[in-house]
């Protein structure tokens, strides 16, 4: 399939893809070569499990969608399978579900609605008709379930028992009928305006998983889990909207009663969601690399046009390194959907092979926001899109990782200080923004926690994105930077088309680095220790001190007795390395295992102190206070000059807006 | 613009220089009180990094991540002075509102007041101007009241437009009116300052409906006096902001800070400006029918050369 595609692909290109952000007038989107071939017995990247094909028609007035779904699941379970599990995502958007008890209880994601009900972020989710082969209509024998919790209000998960088992190695196939009313846009999906952007929006069964069904219920802080497979996927939209969709266009058909139905085709893929606007415009570019071209499609809101070069290069940027550092992207096209003003809830939002960016009008060119969110959800179609982890249960699998080769990303194309902030008077690295993230709740929950069991959302984020790219980030300096990109490389390449476990990230940087890190795991993914290690103390004495006077300050032979001091604060264990410098030029560098609560280092030189530093190459990203990392005997006051004339303009500009009123 | 409105204007500009001691007083003050507001925040933020290499992510540039992560520790020497800090700056709001009566009567009467007098005018004012406050933040009430209702239509026209413009293109709009109406009622409240200090008016209440009667009927030429400063502090403020950030060297302390310091200074002298133009615009409307102001300093006692002998009361 993929050889063909690529194939094919080539000669797409030649005559389709030479104008290079080129806005196509408002029409479908329509793919650049010809579709994709059905799957056939060829060896397939993913072991496909589910096959779906669904017919959804959308009433773009009223946001609602009807379909019918047909699903075709094999069991390779190596047992009898007689009950499947389905995730109905959409009824979480309901006063009683799950999900809007934890955001009432403790807040979402970040972008997610208020804790008040608003009836307009009302969703669902309901199926008129099931049916299995075999089993006939069960429509009736649908039981909501709720694995999670005791909240027998929730209607995410239902289970429907078959009336005979699935043999091992068997397949069965469920005729669903359904209809989806999306709410205004809420947690990466829903309508604003004349924009729908439709994700987990169907029927979707459970993963069998550790010998069980793994079928949560939708919470506040959890995302997705599901099996590969194909989508074969008919969309019916009025003519004058504009379709972006995670999949290859095979046809576009226009009927007689004003729509027009897009049919698509994608494999090796969990997912499929779409998007559609009368008011988007679109971009098309396309990337070589190394296994061919990948088409980019990048359908823009109405005020945003400015930031789409901006989503392409950090595109084609992110696919240029990925491939390089990660490994290949083997599909054949990427689409971007840019969500409209004020529906930004939709934005930064990763599906496979399409991902929803976010931007605003007039985003200065110093903000890297419109990068940053780029390429983080490109990122996901490595980090959950093809290593499928299971984001409920381990959700820094995905958003962690990410978050780390974000970083690194980021850092290679904008540059290690400026990365997400680049103006001539303020500047940030993403290293500084994770870590920031990190320190936001820096001992609350474990890395390694179930994504609805964090104290709160805050802890959620600030643990799962920040603290594990900082932990990763910390992890270069004990293995090296290039041990941990091979590390990455070959998790990539072992677990793609999986669905990969912790331990089995963890085990393979510890097997490609050849080192021992489970004290390293211990305190970083599983436990919630806090690293702070600082130099307490930096001082020099002349040795023969009792020689020293008014009349004779300095010590007749010149030597001087230095201590250097330096104390674990925290309770993470971790080596670290001393760099002391002396005003005649010398330097004395010391390793320290890190383990005792204090250790203090002694030297007789002739010479005093001028600076003693813990971590001089600036890489214990996971300390939490850099301040008290080093000591500088010559004070340099310009940093605090700068925050003085700050502070007093911002304080007398204060008092000049309260004095106004007088 | 005929050629009152416009000597008023550079008049009031000659006012401000004529009677610069006001101005270099206040920014004076305006600079200690920063100071003091800020010391011991800079002092604590100097014990932490003075002597640490974490100072260079301030030194050459300014890293955001950074100070958040300053901030974020649990005793960040960053956070703990804000409320002292806005105290101070509430304690200068009050002091400006003691001194305005000092300004406005040495700017009607143009002519020198001596300190006493000086500090007199700004007692004797003061709680005049106090009750002036007070009635502003009721006017203020409808105000916040008219930008909670734009804040509801902007919902509205958002949720029916099918595309986005309609409703930025009315937040943009109704922000212009809001602006505008604060803008309006401070030129009311001006004039309600000044006839207060040039006719004695005692009561505020009075003052404003003459205010209000004045600004109505001269409401352009009064608007414009207003509009022409501002126009001209944010011109300047807004070089000094860019030169600022895009010009300087980000080591450049001295010149940052001369610089932070002038963009002060303008803004200051433009109110005064603002303030003169507007005691200058009332003397000459009122010039045929307004006197002498009423109010006038107390006399200054004359030396006496010979003390009276004290002689206890017998009983």
């Amino acid at each position: 399939m993929r050889l063909s595609s690529l194939l094919i692909a080539a000669a797409g290109c030649t005559l389709f893809c030479a104008p290079v952000f080129s806005q196509a007038p408002p029409g479908p989107l329509v793919a650049n070569r010809p579709p994709a071939a059905a799957p056939t017995s060829e060896k397939t990247l993913s072991v496909r499990v589910v096959a779906y094909t669904i017919d959804a028609k959308l009433d773009a007035t009223k946001h609602t969608i009807d379909a019918t779904e047909t699903l075709t699941y094999k069991n390779l379970t190596g047992k009898p399978q007689q009950t499947f599990p389905f995730h109905m995502y959409l009824n979480a958007f309901q006063p009683q579900s799950t999900f809007m008890t934890e955001v009432r209880r403790s807040g979402t994601r970040g972008n997610g609605p208020d804790t008040a009900w608003d009836p307009k972020h009302f969703g669902s989710i309901t199926i008129d008709k099931l049916e299995a082969d075999g089993s006939g209509d069960l429509t009736s024998k649908m039981q909501f379930i709720h694995p999670d919790d005791d909240n027998a209000a929730d209607r995410t998960v239902f289970q429907v028992s078959l009336a005979s088992p699935v043999a091992p190695g068997a397949s069965v196939t469920f005729h669903i009928t359904f209809r989806d009313q999306l709410p205004e846009v809420v947690e990466r999906t829903g309508y604003k305006r004349d924009f729908d952007m439709v994700g987990q929006w169907f029927p979707k069964v459970g993963v069998w998983w550790k010998d069980a069904w793994n079928c949560h219920q939708f919470h506040a802080n959890s995302e997705f889990f599901a099996d590969f497979g194909t989508f074969d996927v008919k969309v019916t939209v009025p003519q004058n909207e504009l379709v972006g969709a995670a999949g290859d266009l095979l046809s576009t058909v226009k009927n007689s009663d004003g729509t027009q139905t897009l049919t698509y085709h994608s494999e090796d893929v969990h997912d499929f969601s779409w998007g559609a606007s009368p008011s988007f415009t679109l971009v098309n570019d396309v990337w070589n690399g190394p296994q061919g071209p990948v088409q980019i499609h990048v359908l823009m809101s109405p005020g945003n046009m400015p930031s789409a070069p901006r989503y392409i290069a950090a595109l084609k940027g992110s696919l240029r390194l990925f491939d390089q550092w990660y490994g290949p992207y083997p599909y054949d096209r990427i689409t971007v959907i840019d969500p409209p003003h004020g529906g930004s809830d939709a934005g930064g939002m990763e599906y496979p092979t399409l991902i929803t960016a976010d931007t605003s009008w007039n985003m200065p060119k110093g903000a890297l926001a419109p990068e940053i969110v780029t390429e983080h959800e490109f990122g996901h179609q490595y980090w959950y899109g093809m290593v499928a982890t299971n984001e409920f249960e381990e959700a820094w699998l995905d958003e962690g990782i990410n978050s780390y080769t974000e970083a690194k990303v980021m850092n290679e194309l904008y540059g290690k200080d400026t990365s997400a902030l680049n103006f001539p008077f303020l500047q940030s690295g993403e290293n500084g923004v994770l870590r920031l993230e990190y320190l936001g709740s820096i001992d609350s929950d474990p890395i390694a926690t179930y994504a609805w069991k964090f104290r709160d959302s805050n802890s959620y984020g600030s643990v799962t994105y920040g603290k594990t790219a900082t932990v990763l980030l910390t992890l270069e300096k004990i293995i090296g930077e290039d041990t941990m990109r091979q590390a990455l490389h070959t998790y990539f390449m072992r677990y793609r088309f999986t669905h990969p476990t912790g331990e089995d990230f963890l085990k393979t940087i510890e097997e490609v680095s050849g080192k021992d890190l489970r004290w390293y795991f211990d305190q970083g993914i599983y436990g919630t220790n806090v690293f702070d290690y600082r130099v307490e103390d930096a001082h020099s004495d002349p040795l023969q001190w009792w020689d020293i006077s008014h009349a004779h300050p300095k010590p007749a032979d010149g030597m001087y007795r230095t201590y250097v001091t330096v104390r674990r604060k925290g309770d993470f264990i971790c080596p670290v390395d001393l760099e002391v410098k002396f005003d005649d030029g010398s330097t004395a560098t010391e390793h320290w295992d890190g383990k005792d609560r204090w250790i203090r280092y002694q030297y007789d030189r002739k010479a005093e102190i001028a600076s003693a530093r813990i971590d001089s190459q600036d890489q214990l990203w996971l300390d939490r206070n850099f301040v008290n990392n080093s000591y500088n005997e010559q004070a340099d006051e310009r940093a605090t000059h700068k925050f003085r004339n700050l502070w007093v303009f911002a304080s007398e500009l204060f008092s000049q807006l309260l004095a106004w009123l007088t | 613009m005929d050629r009152t409105e416009g000597g008023t204007f550079f008049r009031g500009a000659g006012l401000v220089w004529k009677w610069q001691r006001l101005l270099w007083w206040i920014f004076a003050m305006s600079l200690i009180f920063a100071h003091l507001a800020t010391q011991g925040m800079v002092e604590r933020l100097g014990q932490a990094l003075n002597h640490s290499d974490a100072s260079q992510f301030f030194v050459h540039g300014f890293n955001v991540a950074q100070l958040g992560a300053l901030a974020a520790q649990p005793d960040s020497p960053l956070t703990s002075d804000m409320p002292a800090a806005a105290h101070y700056s509430v304690v200068f709001m009050i002091f400006m509102l003691f001194l305005t009566g000092g300004i406005l009567a040495t700017y009607i009467r143009d002519e020198r007041l001596r300190t006493g007098a000086f500090f007199e005018a700004c007692g004797y004012h003061f709680w005049r101007f106090f009750r002036l406050l007070i009635y502003m933040l009721i006017v203020f009430l409808p105000l916040a009241g008219l930008g909670m209702g734009a804040g509801a239509m902007y919902n509205r026209i958002d949720e029916r437009s099918i595309s986005p413009f309609p409703a930025v293109h009315f937040f943009e709009a109704s922000a212009i009116v809001l602006l505008f109406l604060l803008v309006v009622i401070r030129i009311w409240f001006d004039m309600a300052q000044v006839i207060a200090v040039a006719d004695d008016e005692k009561r505020m209440h009075k003052a404003l409906r003459r205010a209000f009667g004045l600004l109505w009927h001269n409401f352009f030429s009064l608007l414009w006096l207003y509009i022409r400063v501002s126009i001209i502090a944010w011109i300047f403020i807004g070089l000094g902001l860019a030169l600022w950030m895009l010009g300087l060297k980000p080591e450049s302390n001295i010149a940052a800070f001369l610089l932070s310091q002038l963009i002060i200074l303008i803004w200051i002298a433009t109110r005064l400006w603002q303030r003169a133009s507007e005691s200058l615009w009332y003397r000459r409307h009122a010039a045929s029918s307004v006197p002498e102001p009423v109010w006038t300093p107390a006399p200054v006692m004359a030396p006496v050369a010979v003390a009276e002998p004290y002689v206890p009361p017998t009983t």
